[in-house]
Parts: structure tokens; sequence; C-alpha cells
């Protein structure tokens, strides 16, 4: 059976060999269920990590699909981008393989949140996610569908109630067993379709409905906690019936920046770049939306419903008299279909056609694909662990939207840490976390696992704490060495460009301290520079840089023989020589914050009837949240600075006893 | 980490102090070559809000009235602060007597054992010092407010201390459990003194900058993550800079407002005021209970102002006694008059002593009488919440009278505000000190009973910071976005040590219900 389907992968994708070692083999170190961008980060990370991982998909065409919007990045999102790209992962070359219109969000804003993004070819994109992931070694994939899980009792040694070591395949196709498995299902966990009055079963239109059995799994044998969400697509519009003279056309940059580190061009030609266009809803929209609402069961629904607008419908109910922005986005170099992105809706398809002829540019326009919603089922995260396995399930990973998220980004970055973690479980290494004071993902993946959501949970920069030291411009330096040197996700060949480049912005930076001049000699130096300064201050290099007009060129044209050798860095010089006295501010804000994560909390600790002097209030919610650490502890509501203490001192208490029966506190894995 | 580190500590103080005293200007130019050192403490200066050195301070008694108190300092410029209070640093270890000084204005707080512990041979292995200074809330309260002022010092957190001592390594587990109940009280009456806050005038204007300033910060959040592919309004940043100038110059107001502050320092005005011979001086000498006016018979003994400072329960007061109000023909007596009236008119609290036996005996006509008789010793100052009618010399009435004096002031419903005394039995002394407490502790403005001064002292140091912060706003708005919000974000986060921490959901919130954000 499986030599049978790993035949028809050979043939779906013709070009590349597969490892046949692996054919017969039934046992894997991971399994990773699902092909999506969670699915394929994970196989790729866990193979990356050195285990023998299986990918099992539905469909081998849909790997690497972008499901809803063809674009990648933007303000926070790329953050994630560019960290999966310092950790190795695929997203970030894919999309400079992929992009066919790039842009810098957020210029104007300083550079700690510009968010680089891109309009995507859905096909080249899907092209090379799955001959990336047949060139990587160790990783096999196997188009089938999951039935079940296999669970057993726990380890006794290692917390947890149950393990699962393996699935069983649909139609009879057999056990497959591993040491660790990565879930990664999407929108397909009891995922239902909503259109006009009706509604179907299935995570995706045109994709068979699955997991049903999974569902049962997770919820009936594991005893996990699941939630209900809910998200939308937009429908596609065919391109030559738009008249684009009605819409505001925008340009791509003419000097793209591609999101991988190790690119140093995009794929394609800049000057060949598509561009977008901008359009806006009218009174009409609305119209069309309120006399619609009798059916549209997807919108009825919306009982609790998220803070933002996820439809068209959600943002006229919301915001009535407003207008809202339309963005006709590129599917590709030869599709012949436009993107609306702004224009999620759930009604009937004749409806649908009505809505879009009310806006401006899209009065003559025909739909290809309607529009739809989802609703799905997805595992409360807090049920995880900061390595994204689940708490009572041994060899569990979860990541992607089964946790609660939206985005491609978001569940890419998941998918790699969870399949970094099942790789390292299965080769009975230590579990790792991402601190939130060092990436994005290590935001995302806290927020998650400490307090859960209520919503499907989107990165902003605003959720990070330390945005002007997190920046998608030195991703590389705070993620690549660590991936290499402990997490071991890394490529050598990454890991040494890594350095050359950490090594050059420091020598360049100590280069601008070791250039001081006064600012009269400075004006002179620079004569179109305005320096507020008074005439005898002595400014450094460095310093300089921070003003707005002076740019690294500038002064390495100044002091060529102690700068032009880091012409290279001009831009990065420029903006780490701008933020790094706050970052300097905040070291010590982080330092704290590391401090109080470095001290784990068992999780099998009894809150409710621990022998320390805690509120019945705090028991409550330590009891219901189960953080993992102290500072994960300290940033729930509620908590007060004495809980903290007596937490601190009971961690203290057990390290102790612990520590005289050998027993290492610090890993709970 | 000796005297050594401290010595350098205090030079960059000094630097620091220089600099704001524009005496840096010299000093530069003097100077040929400028180390990458200095420039890197000017940047520091330039963009930092406060205290990155992370100095932290409190009293460390415990709370309530006590003979000693200790204030505790942990941190790397514990040195400056000892140096800036006592001019010097003492030997480590061993306990000093110094007089402790205002580092701005110079002014005396108190003499005082001075501890100094360099690192990490100290309580929380850190630099720290321990100044045990007289328990009064002004000496306290005038300490912290000194400590306060100095660069990169600022109140700990409940739990502080300790956490510093766990983290360095320094605690006992059963140290950690006994000063975690302490830390444990000390919240629990914070967290009490803050819900009665956020019921009065005080927590409604803190409650009112917190929204405020919460949506302007969620404003400019909402502009840098989503104006790029939501519509989002341009004036929207023009509407936070014109907020943030508003909550500044509020925030401002209300920091030079320094009376109830000052109340605290110098003690409570209390007058005591009446006619000739009602019993003031009487009165004086009970509450000081030390005879330090001169009682007679005589009407008009007293024809100066006496003054006493005295401590009620806790509080600083200045007692004064003056002259009998009369029409006089004698000069020195007109002076008397004169004083006497003038100081009623700045009395923070006026005692209006009223001879019992000079009521009407009509019963039906001693309201009237009695509020004409508190005008014309108020005059000028007609709020009754300055002021503590006294009925004096209650034993030289029979019961009978005092029952119908009582029953006609319980019908007007004024029975409360008066206080029957007699100076001469000490009756009813108790209900009077009461009711002066109650007085003071509403004229100096805090709710929290047992320290009075500690929570100004923090709540001025973040108001303090919340406002550097929101400069650094104002500073970036046109260079980077991103440090102008964060002097916001920092803004709130010193504003949420006294109203609550405000997290990135709250600030999502507001972004939400006011912006329409897509999928």
């Amino acid at each position: 059976m499986l030599v049978r389907r790993l035949r028809v992968l050979h043939k779906a994708l013709g070009t590349c060999s597969i490892q046949v070692a692996d054919v017969h083999t039934q046992h894997y170190d991971v399994i990773v269920v699902g092909g999506g961008h969670a699915g394929t980060e994970a196989a790729a990370a866990a193979s990356r990590t050195g285990a023998n991982t299986l990918l099992i998909t539905q469909k081998i065409q849909t790997i690497g699909a972008l499901s809803c919007n063809p674009s990648l990045g933007g303000v926070g999102k790329g953050h994630l981008v560019k960290e999966i790209d310092a950790l190795d992962g695929l997203m970030g070359r894919a999309g400079d393989w992929a992009g066919i219109h790039f842009s810098i969000l957020n210029r104007s804003k300083g550079p700690a949140v510009w968010g680089p993004r891109a309009q995507l070819d859905r096909g080249h994109y899907r092209d090379f996610i799955q001959s990336e992931l047949l060139s990587t070694e160790r990783l096999t994939i196997l188009e089938g569908s999951v039935e079940d899980l296999l669970v057993s009792a726990a380890d006794p040694d290692k917390p947890g109630r149950h393990k699962v070591y393996g699935i069983r395949l649909a139609h009879g196709g057999g056990e497959i067993h591993s040491r660790s498995m990565v879930l990664t299902t999407g929108t397909f966990l009891s995922g239902s379709l909503f259109m006009g009055p009706h509604s179907s079963p299935g995570g995706r239109m045109g994709d068979p409905p699955s997991c049903v059995g999974l569902s049962y799994s997770l919820k009936e044998i594991l005893g996990l906690k699941v939630g209900r969400l809910r998200t939308g697509t937009p429908p596609r519009i065919i391109k030559d019936t738009i008249d684009f003279s009605c819409t505001e056309i925008r340009l791509p940059d003419e000097k793209p920046i591609p999101f991988s580190f190790i690119n140093a061009h995009i794929h394609c030609k800049p000057e060949e770049q598509l561009p977008c266009f901008l359009t806006h809803t009218t009174p009409g929209v609305e119209r069309v939306v309120n006399e619609s609402l009798h059916v549209n069961s997807h919108i009825h629904q919306d009982t609790k419903g998220p803070r933002y607008c996820p439809s068209i419908e959600s943002k006229v109910l919301r915001f009535p008299g407003r207008r809202h922005q339309v963005w006709l986005e590129p599917e590709g170099w030869t599709s012949d279909l436009m993107y609306p992105q702004g224009l999620s809706m759930t009604m009937p398809p004749d409806t649908q056609l009505c809505l879009i002829r009310e806006i401006p540019g899209l009065h003559k326009a025909q739909i290809h694909t309607p529009g739809y919603g989802v609703q799905y089922d997805f595992v409360c995260p807090t049920q995880l662990y900061p390595w994204l396995q689940v708490k009572s399930t041994q060899g569990l990973f979860l990541a992607g939207q089964i946790n609660g998220t939206t985005g491609y980004e978001e569940a890419a970055a998941q998918g790699l840490w969870a399949g970094v973690n099942a790789g390292r479980t299965s080769l009975s290494k230590v579990p790792l976390s991402l601190s939130r004071t060092q990436s994005y993902i290590g935001v995302l993946i806290d927020d998650l696992v400490g307090r859960g959501v209520n919503e499907p949970y989107r990165m902003f920069t605003s959720r990070s704490e330390f945005r002007t030291s997190l920046r998608p411009d030195n991703a590389d330096m705070r993620l690549t060495p660590r991936g290499f040197e402990e997490i071991g996700c890394v490529s050598q060949q990454r890991y040494n460009e890594a350095l050359r480049v950490k090594k050059s912005l420091n020598e360049a930076l100590s280069a601008l301290r070791s250039v001081s001049l006064s600012a009269t000699r400075w004006k002179n130096i620079l004569q179109h520079v305005n320096i507020s300064e008074t005439k005898s201050t002595i400014l450094s290099g460095e310093e300089l840089l921070q003003y707005k007009d002076v740019s690294f060129q500038m002064l390495a044209s100044a002091f060529p023989e102690l700068l032009a050798p880091y012409l290279e860095f001009s831009e990065r010089i420029k903006v780490e020589a701008l933020y790094h006295p706050h970052c300097e501010k905040q070291r010590r804000d982080i330092e704290r914050m590391q401090e109080e994560e470095s001290l784990y909390l068992p999780q099998d600790i009894d809150y409710l009837n621990l022998p320390v002097s805690l509120s019945k209030e705090v028991r409550e919610i330590l009891d219901s949240a189960r953080p993992h650490t102290l500072g994960a502890a300290s940033r729930l509501p509620g908590i007060t600075p004495a809980a903290i203490v007596h937490l601190l001192n009971y961690v203290q208490r057990e390290k102790k006893r612990n520590h005289g029966t050998g027993k290492d506190v610090s890993c709970f894995g | 980490m000796t005297v050594k580190t401290s010595f350098r500590t205090t030079a960059v103080f000094y630097a620091k102090l220089f600099r704001k005293m524009h005496f840096i200007r010299c000093w530069r130019r003097s100077a040929a070559v400028i180390t990458s050192r200095r420039s890197f403490a000017v940047k520091r200066q330039l963009c930092s809000v406060g205290s990155e050195d992370d100095t932290v301070f409190a009293m460390s008694s415990g709370q309530g009235r006590c003979g000693v108190a200790v204030v505790r300092v942990s941190g790397p410029a514990s040195a400056l602060a000892v140096c800036s209070l006592t001019r010097r640093l003492p030997a480590a270890r061993t306990a000093s007597l110094r007089s402790i000084i205002h580092p701005q204005t110079k002014e005396l707080l108190d003499r005082g054992l001075v501890l100094w512990f360099p690192g990490p041979r100290s309580f929380t292995g850190e630099d720290s010092a321990e100044f045990h200074i007289h328990g009064g809330p002004a000496v306290i309260n005038g300490v912290l407010q000194a400590l306060g002022t100095l660069p990169g010092l600022r109140p700990a957190e409940a739990g502080e201390f300790t956490r510093r001592a766990f983290f360095a390594g320094k605690l006992d587990l059963t140290e950690v459990e006994g000063l975690g109940d302490l830390i444990h009280a000390e919240t629990e009456a914070q967290r009490r003194q803050a819900l009665r806050q956020m019921a009065g005038d005080l927590g409604r204007v803190y409650q009112d900058w917190r929204e405020r300033l919460k949506r302007c910060l969620a404003h400019v959040e909402a502009f840098i993550d989503f104006s790029e592919d939501e519509l989002i309004e341009d004036g929207i940043l023009t509407d936070v800079d014109t907020g943030v100038c508003q909550l500044q110059t509020e925030m401002g107001n209300h920091l030079s407002d320094q009376r109830r502050g000052e109340r605290l320092r110098s003690g409570v005005q209390v007058v005591i005021a009446g006619s000739t011979n009602a019993g003031k001086s009487s009165l004086l000498n009970m509450l000081t209970q030390r005879p330090a006016a001169i009682v007679s018979p005589t009407a008009g003994t007293t024809r100066d102002v006496v003054e006493v400072p005295l401590d009620i329960g806790g509080y600083p007061v200045l007692l004064s006694d003056t002259a009998g109000l009369r029409d006089t023909t004698d000069s020195v007596e007109q002076e008397g008059v004169r004083r006497a009236r003038q100081r009623v008119e700045q009395a923070d609290l006026t005692l209006a002593v009223v001879d019992l036996t000079q009521l009407p005996s009509e019963p039906g006509l001693v309201s009237v009488f009695l509020r004409g008789h508190l005008r014309s010793i108020l005059e000028q100052t007609s709020d009754r919440q300055q002021c503590i009618p006294i009925l004096n010399k209650s034993d030289l009435i029979s019961t009978e009278q005092n029952h119908s004096i009582r029953a006609v002031l319980e019908k007007d419903g004024d029975v409360a505000h008066f206080s029957f005394l007699s100076c001469h039995t000490r009756d009813g002394l108790e209900e009077l000190l009461t009711l002066l407490q109650d007085r003071l502790k509403t004229l100096c403005g805090d709710p929290l009973a047992g320290s009075p001064s500690l929570t100004q002292t923090r709540h001025r140091t973040h108001l303090q910071k919340c406002t550097e912060a929101l400069h650094q706003y104002h500073q970036y708005r046109d260079v980077d976005l991103v440090l102008a919000a964060e002097g916001l974000r920092l803004g709130l986060s010193s504003l949420g040590r006294i109203t609550g921490r405000i997290g990135a959901e709250e600030i999502l919130d507001v972004i939400f219900k006011d912006f329409c954000i897509g999928k």
C-alpha cells in the first residue's frame, strides 16, 4: 500500500527522485500530518534536526498551496518570515522564488516595523516548496488520510497521561509508528464550509472532508479541550472583466529586497514585477450586505466573533457608513484571476456578484470562484508546552490553525518550531523554547500557550514588548547562531554567513565609534546635513548616523579607509546605530524576563493544595493557566508579587530536593 | 564590587549633575578628545526616560507608626544615593550617625544612622544602603521623596528586594517565606488602598489619564500595524500629538501642586481661635500636654501667637494659639488680634473655641448665635471643612442645658461637626482627637492610614517618569515612529504602576473598537 502511494507521489512530482530506502520502513522518528505551511515547515525542520521524517498529506498536489491570499509577509508577519528564514525554514526562500511584486510596508515608520511583503505566483510557490521537500534528506512524503492516532499509556518516567506512537491510515492503509508526531490539520478538524444559507463538511473547497477520527481521538481519547473558530475567503475575480482605469495602481519597489538572508536577489526581474490595484466599497455594498443577511448563515452564527472584522459583512455591520479598502492582487504570472483582498464573504454566489459590481472597477466583473466561510475546531493552546507538545500526551505536537492562529506565516513559524522539537524529542534531545525577548516566534508561542485564544491569533508588532530589539533586519543575528549551535536546524553554510555578517557589523560599529569630531567639523564634512548640536559638541560616527538624513555611505566616503570595507552592510549598520541606545536601555528588562523564564514550574503542581501561602484566587488562576515558567506566571493577570515570591521559594525547594535524587528539574519534557 | 566601584558610580552621577547644570559645556570645551564611554552616557541621557540603572528604594520596616523607620536602597546607584543625602560614603557595614539632607533643596530632613553595604556582601547581593531614620511620616516622606529625585532611582515594587536577593542566591528558604508574608501584607494594603483611591477624586483623575494615554498609544499602534492595509485616517497622529500635550500639561500641573506634600513636610497649620477667655490656651496646653501657653482667668492673657509643633496620629501639626478675638483699644492686643485673624486666614484647620457658658439660655437662639459667632471667628474662611467648632467648658453648665444644646444641634443636623469638651475635666478629649485625626488625614490627602508618605512618593515618581516618557514621544515623533511609540509605552507603563498594568490585549481592544481592521 505504502509503496503504491509513494509511486503516486513520484508521478505527481515527476522530476525528483525519492529515497527508496524508507519505502519499506513502517517506523519513523517523526510523522507530520498535513502539507500546508505548518506541515511543510515542520517536516523540513524535523528532517534538518536529523530525524527520519514522514509527511502525510491528503493530496500531494496541494503541498505548499496558498489556500487564501496570494501574498506573504507584511507588518509583523514579515518579521515572522525573516525569523523562519533565519532558522533555515522554507518560507522566505519560497517567497523570493515565487514573488511577483515586492514592497516594504511602513517605509516611513522606522525600520523596526518595516514589513517586507510580496505578492506571489501560487504555482511557483507550490513548486518551490514541493521540490525543496523532495530534495530534503531523511524526508519521505506519503499521500493518504489519517484515520486515527495510536495512543498508549504514558511512559511513567515522563510527565503526561498518554503517549502517541503512530497513526492508522484510512481505507485499510495500515499503521505507521513514530516516536513523535506533529499534527497540522489546519481547518480540517471537524471543518464545515459555509456559503449562503447552506453548509457542508470540509476544510477547503474542492478537498474532501477529513479527520473525523482524528477529531474524536483528540477530544474523547486524549481529553483535549477544543473550541471553534471561523474564517473565510473572498471570491476570485476574472482579471479581464475588471476595469482597472477606475482603480488606483500600486507599483512594487523598484529595488526589491529578498526575504531570505541568504538570497542577494529575488528570482524575477525587478522591472517585470506586476502591480496591485486599490479600490473602495460604496454605499451599494452596504445595501447588498444588509439585504442578504437572511440568506447568510455564517454571519448569523457570529455570536461571539472576533474583535476585528474577518469579512466584508462584519465590516459593514460593525462600521456602517464607512468606506473600506479593497486591494486587487494578481494571483501569478499567467493567472487570469485577481484576488480582492478585503472582500471575504459568505453570501450566496449570485449575491456575491451583485456586491462586487457595486465597487468601482468591478462594475462588469465576473466571479471565477465564489467566496465562502469555514468553521473548524482548534485545540485550546494553553494545553501545550512552549515547545508545542501537548502537555498530557507524550510525543504529540500541534502547529498552525489547529492552535487557533490565522495566517500562513503564523502557521509556518509554529510548524518550524514544532518540527524542531518533534525531531529533537524523537532523538532523545531536550525540547527547547524560544523566548519572547528573542523573537516574534517566541512572542507568538508564549501568547498562545500562556494566554490561549478566543479569536484567530494574528501577529502584530504591538504584541512585542521589545520591538526595537526584535527587528526584521536582525533576525539572523538573533536566531541563526543559536539555530546552528544549540537547536541544530541551521546549515553550516548559513551559519558561516551569519558569523561573517555579525563580525562585519561589530567591526563597522566599533569603527564608527572610534570617529569622534566636533559638530563644526562634521558640518564641514557633511555639508547638507542639519546638525542641531552646538558647535563644540563632540559626536561619534555612530551618533551621527542617528540623524535621519545621514547615511552610512556618506560617512564611508568621508572616511573611506576606515569604513568602506563595510559598505555592503550600509543599511543594516544605519539601523543598528539608530536603535542601539534603546536596545541597551531595554537590555536589563530583557535580562529580567529571561531570568524569570529560566525558572521552570513543574507541570504537575497541585496549585489548589500547594503547601505555600497563596490566596484562593491566585491558586485558581495558576491552576487554570498552568504556566510553564515563573516568567509566564508573572505575566498572568491577577498574579501578585507575593505569589511570585512564594512560587520562587517553591521552585527552589523542589530544585534542592530533586538535586538530591539526581533528577533535573529544569526539564519536564 | 567595592568602594572603587562606588566611586566610579559617584563620578558618573556628578557628571550627570553637572550636565544638568550646564557646566558641561565648559567642561567639554576643555576636553580635547571625548571617550566613547562618555558619549555613551550622553546618549543615554538623551533617550532615557529615567532609570535604566535600576536602583530601587523603599521603606522596609513595615507599615504604621514606629520609632525608627528603615529605608533601604539597592542597586548600582546606592552609593550615589548615600553620597547625595549624607555627603559621603561611610565605612562599609558600620553604622554612622549622619545628617540626612535633601540633595536639591539642601534642607535637613533628619539625623539618623546610615549603613553602607557594598555588594556582593549585602542582602540583595547588590550595592545597597540603609537609612535608619525617625519614624514620623513627614521624615519618611521627605527621605523617600529625596531619593526619588535622584537619577536612576525608583521606588521598589512589592517583593523586589526579595526577588533581587533570590536571584543573587542570597536567601535562605525560611527567610523567603517570612518575607513573602510581609510583602503579602503590604500588597494587600496597597490593593485596598488602590480600591479606596480609585473611588475618590484622585482615582478618577488617574483613571482618566490612563484611558486617554491608552487611547493615544492604541492609535499610534494602529497606525504602525494597520495603516498600510486598512483605511486609517491621516489625522490620527495629529490628534495623538494634541492628546499627549494635554496629558503632559495636566500631569505637570498636578505634580507642581505641592500643597499636600508641603503639609506633610512642614506640618498642617492648625490654629486655635475664639473669643477671649473661651479656653484656647487651655486647649493648647491640653493637646501639647505641657504648659506651653500662660493660662489665666483674665481675658486677653494671650496677646501674641504661640506656636507648638505636634504629632497627632502620625501627622505633623503646627498648632498655634492666638489672641482672643475682641475689639480692644490696647494697641498691643490690637496687633495680637490682627495676627490671630491672619493666622485663621492661612490655617489649614481652625479649632474655633466657644465658651458654652456664653450661649443664650433660650434653646431656640442657640443655633443662630453659634452660626453668627463662628462667622465672626472665621470671617473670610467660610469653608466648614476647615473648621472644628469646640464647645468648651461643658463642666460648667448643667446636664439639662447640655442636653438641650445637643438636641438643638442635632435637630439642625450639626451635632457631628461640633465637639463638646471640658479642658478642665478632659471630658470629650478622645472624641476631639479622633475628629482631629480624621481631618488631618483628609488634609494630608492620603487614604492609606499606615503610611501616608510612601504611596505619595510612589505616585509622584511614576507620574514624573510618565511625563518624561511622554516627552520622548514628541522628540522622536518625526524621526522614528517606533521610538516615539516607545515613549508612550513607557509612559503608560509608569502610569500603570499606579492604576494597574496595561497589556497588549487591552491596547488591541481599543484598536479593534476604533478602527475597522480586516482579516
